[in-house]
């Protein structure tokens, strides 16, 4: 009787399942769910990825992190005055408003208030005043002149009726991108609308790498962008059903020291290290050939980048004769503790390093911990060495926050407390030079220093990858990783009939 | 048998309170901070102290986890750290999923389970014995980290009968249900034929079969409802760790459920969260260990309603 009861238990639970969206939605892979869908409040990449989708920003960037007008051109009225022009047609609120200057002006007023809690309000202390001339354009006033400072302006347009009464845009957001929310059955599934066709994507958190591609042989996503294995990537790129499109990325991977650390701290053996790995072998056989040696933190095609620096070479006698100048010789050989996440890809990189290492005499012991725990040692300057990346960079704002002598947490992100009165002073000195020639010459004075004093080893940038099904066409890949292309992806009826990706993209390089 | 309960209750209570306080200390030690987590490592500090000081997390732990425990008492659970959406809506969002989850698994492991462990402990040292056996040491000893993905490719991509993972359409329970169930059911039969065997020999059986039942029917309405008290209790253990959200499963086959969301939130450092999740799964072991305990008193009328156990 027991066994009846569970049975009819077991039918009518298996009932109750979710609701899946019309067949023709475009479904989207990713191992981290956007958890703040308020562009405010919004830190984690996934959720600044959809925001760009459901909110537009007065400026944005192109592939070479220039910024661009987009809802608005500007220009310098003094050094410390900023005047925006709404450009026209300008885009609609889901209640068919238009934006006016007036929603600019709330969206950044809110931004800088004390009681909204932004993360972001930090950027924009320099704001001294907004002020509204008319409809479409508006005035930035700013304590201190700076040239960077419309680059800084992404933060997704709010509608400023909406801001006044305290609306949730975290879970119910209203912008005037070219999405608009649709539905979000439970925190791992999002579904937006796109507002010229009504095309919907849902964005699906498949945290397992291998559970994600596995879905995505099964039709059952349809695309997957950046965050899988190399191995997984080339076994879905030989699936005859599975595009494959890949694109020279600015993701930045490099290792960091401590420099208060006896023996990391020496630059000779930052040096020594830097010798003794062998990039463009792991990019070539971890990396299936999908990145590119760094020799800074922006690549060659920012408009910062410089492909002049010339980086440390592969060449482990150099690195042991380093490692002699700094008194390690004979027996007596440098002992490192490596730290790094527990992900299986970051941990064969950790005992790669650990083996070329080895090689030049240098012992590593890696210490694996789950990303909080390693995360949080990281910023709190436990550490003597470690492996991470940095993601979305585009304004050279980052080179005070990682490499000024005054950016120690909590001031900055200088985790490793580098310190050197040359680099603080070029930094100080490019932003405040007026003309961009000047500040490009002295970023590269500052890279070129940086590459010298290796606060940071820096070892490659990822390419982007982006894995899609034959039900979906028309999808490009961009630098920065963004889901930009989601605005013109197509959703295809008939999948076999329909080209793949286009060659374009295909070829990517 | 109020007496009973309200004793019961009481301990638990005591039980919940020493889990919930162990939980808040243990997480306030691990490294990772959650103002970070919220505001980035860029905010000013002056929004940092702000907001550690609207979270209460720059009081003293011991006064931190008195004002938790006072909130509890008023049933406030408060709002996730990093989303900011109430727990109450988070945790009624994922019980659900977690129930059908379990419930269903728990059904596939006595479907699979109760039969193979008869047919074991009618069929002693058989070819069908042997096979059950072989079947129960199999089910035990996959990890369901292998277990799930091996099913995933042979029921969604091979034979294409069930959704890879997901939450979507009635199908998409059976894979996680199989992955966690098989090795439920891998023990139920062990213990269901253990039981069997020793009650096999029982004059009240011989007495069964001299009034002419036939074997099934002795078996089935004489020896096997006496088998079941062991089981009870292995099945009502089980239930409870299942409830408690099957966190691997749960993480192979995307299953928005009670475990997904204590292991993001201990990833995240969402104090809040996963203080809230233990207190559920607390909750949970202990209700349905008081449901076995009393259903066991029910089934065997010698057990006396003082002390059931």
């Amino acid at each position: 009787m027991t066994i009846v009861w569970l049975f009819i238990l077991f039918i009518s639970i298996s009932l109750g399942c979710t609701e899946s969206p019309p067949e023709s939605t475009i479904r989207i892979g990713l191992s981290i769910a956007p958890t703040n869908l308020d562009p405010r409040m919004a830190t984690d990449a996934p959720s600044a990825r959809v925001n760009r989708l459901l909110y537009s920003t007065l400026v944005d960037f192109a592939e070479n992190a220039t910024p661009l007008p987009a809802l608005a051109r500007w220009e310098a009225v003094t050094p410390t005055q900023y005047r925006f022009h709404l450009l026209e047609p300008r885009p609609t609120f889901p209640n068919g408003d238009r934006i006016t200057a007036k929603d600019v002006q709330e969206t950044y007023r809110s931004v800088q208030d004390p009681k909204t809690a932004s993360p972001h309000r930090g950027i924009y202390q320099n704001i001294q005043h907004i002020e509204v001339l008319s409809e479409s354009t508006l005035d930035f006033f700013l304590l201190h002149p700076d040239s960077l400072f419309p680059s800084y302006l992404v933060i997704g347009i709010l509608p400023a009726n909406l801001i006044k009464i305290a609306h949730p845009f975290h879970e119910d957001p209203v912008g005037s991108g070219p999405f608009t929310f649709h539905q979000r059955p439970d925190d791992t599934r999002l579904i937006l609308k796109r507002r010229k066709d009504a095309q919907l994507v849902e964005f699906i958190r498949v945290s397992d790498p291998t559970v994600r591609s596995l879905k995505l042989l099964a039709g059952e996503i349809h695309l997957l962008q950046n965050d899988l294995p190399p191995e997984l990537v080339a076994y879905l790129a030989e699936s005859p059903s599975i595009s494959l499109q890949h694109k020279q990325g600015s993701k930045f991977t490099y290792l960091g020291f401590n420099h208060l650390d006896p023996v990391v701290g020496q630059n000779l053996i930052r040096k020594a290290i830097a010798h003794a790995i062998n990039r463009e072998q792991i990019i070539r056989f971890v990396l299936g050939g999908r990145a590119r040696p760094a020799h800074a933190l922006f690549p060659p095609n920012h408009w910062l980048g410089s492909s002049q620096l010339e980086g440390y070479a592969y060449d482990p006698p150099q690195a042991k004769a380093l490692l002699d100048q700094a008194g390690f010789s004979g027996n007596r050989s440098p002992v490192l503790i490596y730290k790094t996440s527990t992900d299986s890809f970051r941990l064969r990189l950790a005992t790669i390093l650990q083996e070329q290492l080895q090689q030049v005499g240098i012992t590593v012991s890696i210490h694996s911990h789950d990303w909080g725990t390693f995360y949080g040692d990281i910023k709190a300057g436990h550490f003597q060495m470690y492996s991470l990346s940095w993601v979305g960079l585009k304004t050279p704002d980052i080179f005070r926050q990682a490499f000024h002598s005054h950016s120690v947490p909590p001031q900055g992100v200088n985790r490793g407390q580098y310190t050197d009165p040359v680099t603080d002073d070029l930094i100080e000195q490019a932003e405040g030079a007026s003309q961009n020639q000047t500040q490009q010459q002295i970023y590269a004075s500052l890279q070129q220093r940086l590459l010298e004093t290796l606060p940071y080893i820096p070892l490659w940038y990822e390419d982007n990858v982006a894995l899609a099904t034959t039900a979906i066409r028309g999808y490009t890949l961009r630098t920065d990783g963004n889901f930009d292309g989601l605005v013109d992806v197509q959703w295809t009826q008939s999948p076999s009939t329909q080209p793949q990706l286009t060659k374009e993209t295909r070829s990517g390089l | 048998m109020q007496h009973f309960i309200l004793k019961r209750l009481m301990s638990a209570l005591v039980g919940v309170l020493g889990v919930i306080s162990l939980v808040f200390f243990l997480i306030h030690m691990i490294p990772g901070d959650p103002v970070d987590v919220m505001l980035g490592e860029t905010a000013l500090a002056a929004d940092r102290e702000a907001l550690r000081q609207g979270l209460g997390l720059h009081l003293p732990l011991h006064e931190q986890w008195w004002n938790y425990l006072s909130s509890l008492a008023q049933a406030d659970l408060g709002h996730s750290i990093f989303s900011g959406r109430p727990i109450v809506e988070l945790l009624l969002e994922r019980i659900p999923a977690t129930l059908h989850l379990s419930l269903t698994a728990l059904g596939v492991a006595i479907l699979i389970g109760v039969p193979l462990g008869l047919l074991a402990a009618t069929r002693q040292h058989s070819i069908y014995d042997y096979g059950s056996m072989g079947f129960a040491l199999f089910g035990m000893s996959i990890p369901n980290f292998w277990m799930g993905p091996l099913l995933i490719l042979i029921g969604a991509l091979w034979l294409e009968w069930f959704p890879v993972s997901g939450r979507e359409g009635w199908n998409a329970v059976i894979l996680p249900a199989l992955t966690l169930g098989t090795a439920m059911a891998a023990i139920l039969a062990r213990m269901v034929r253990s039981s069997l065997l020793e009650i096999l020999d029982e004059d009240f059986l011989r007495t069964a079969h001299a009034k002419g039942l036939s074997p099934f029917q002795a078996i089935l309405t004489h020896a096997f409802p006496n088998a079941l008290l062991p089981v009870l209790t292995l099945v009502g253990l089980q239930l409870g760790g299942l409830l408690g959200g099957a966190v691997i499963t749960e993480t192979v086959f995307a299953w928005p459920g009670l475990g997904l969301l204590m292991i993001e939130a201990i990833q995240q450092r969402d104090y809040q969260v996963v203080q809230a999740a233990v207190l559920c799964i607390s909750i949970t072991y202990i209700f349905v260990n008081l449901f076995t305990d009393l259903l066991y008193a029910w089934l065997d009328p010698r057990i006396d309603w003082q002390d059931p156990s």
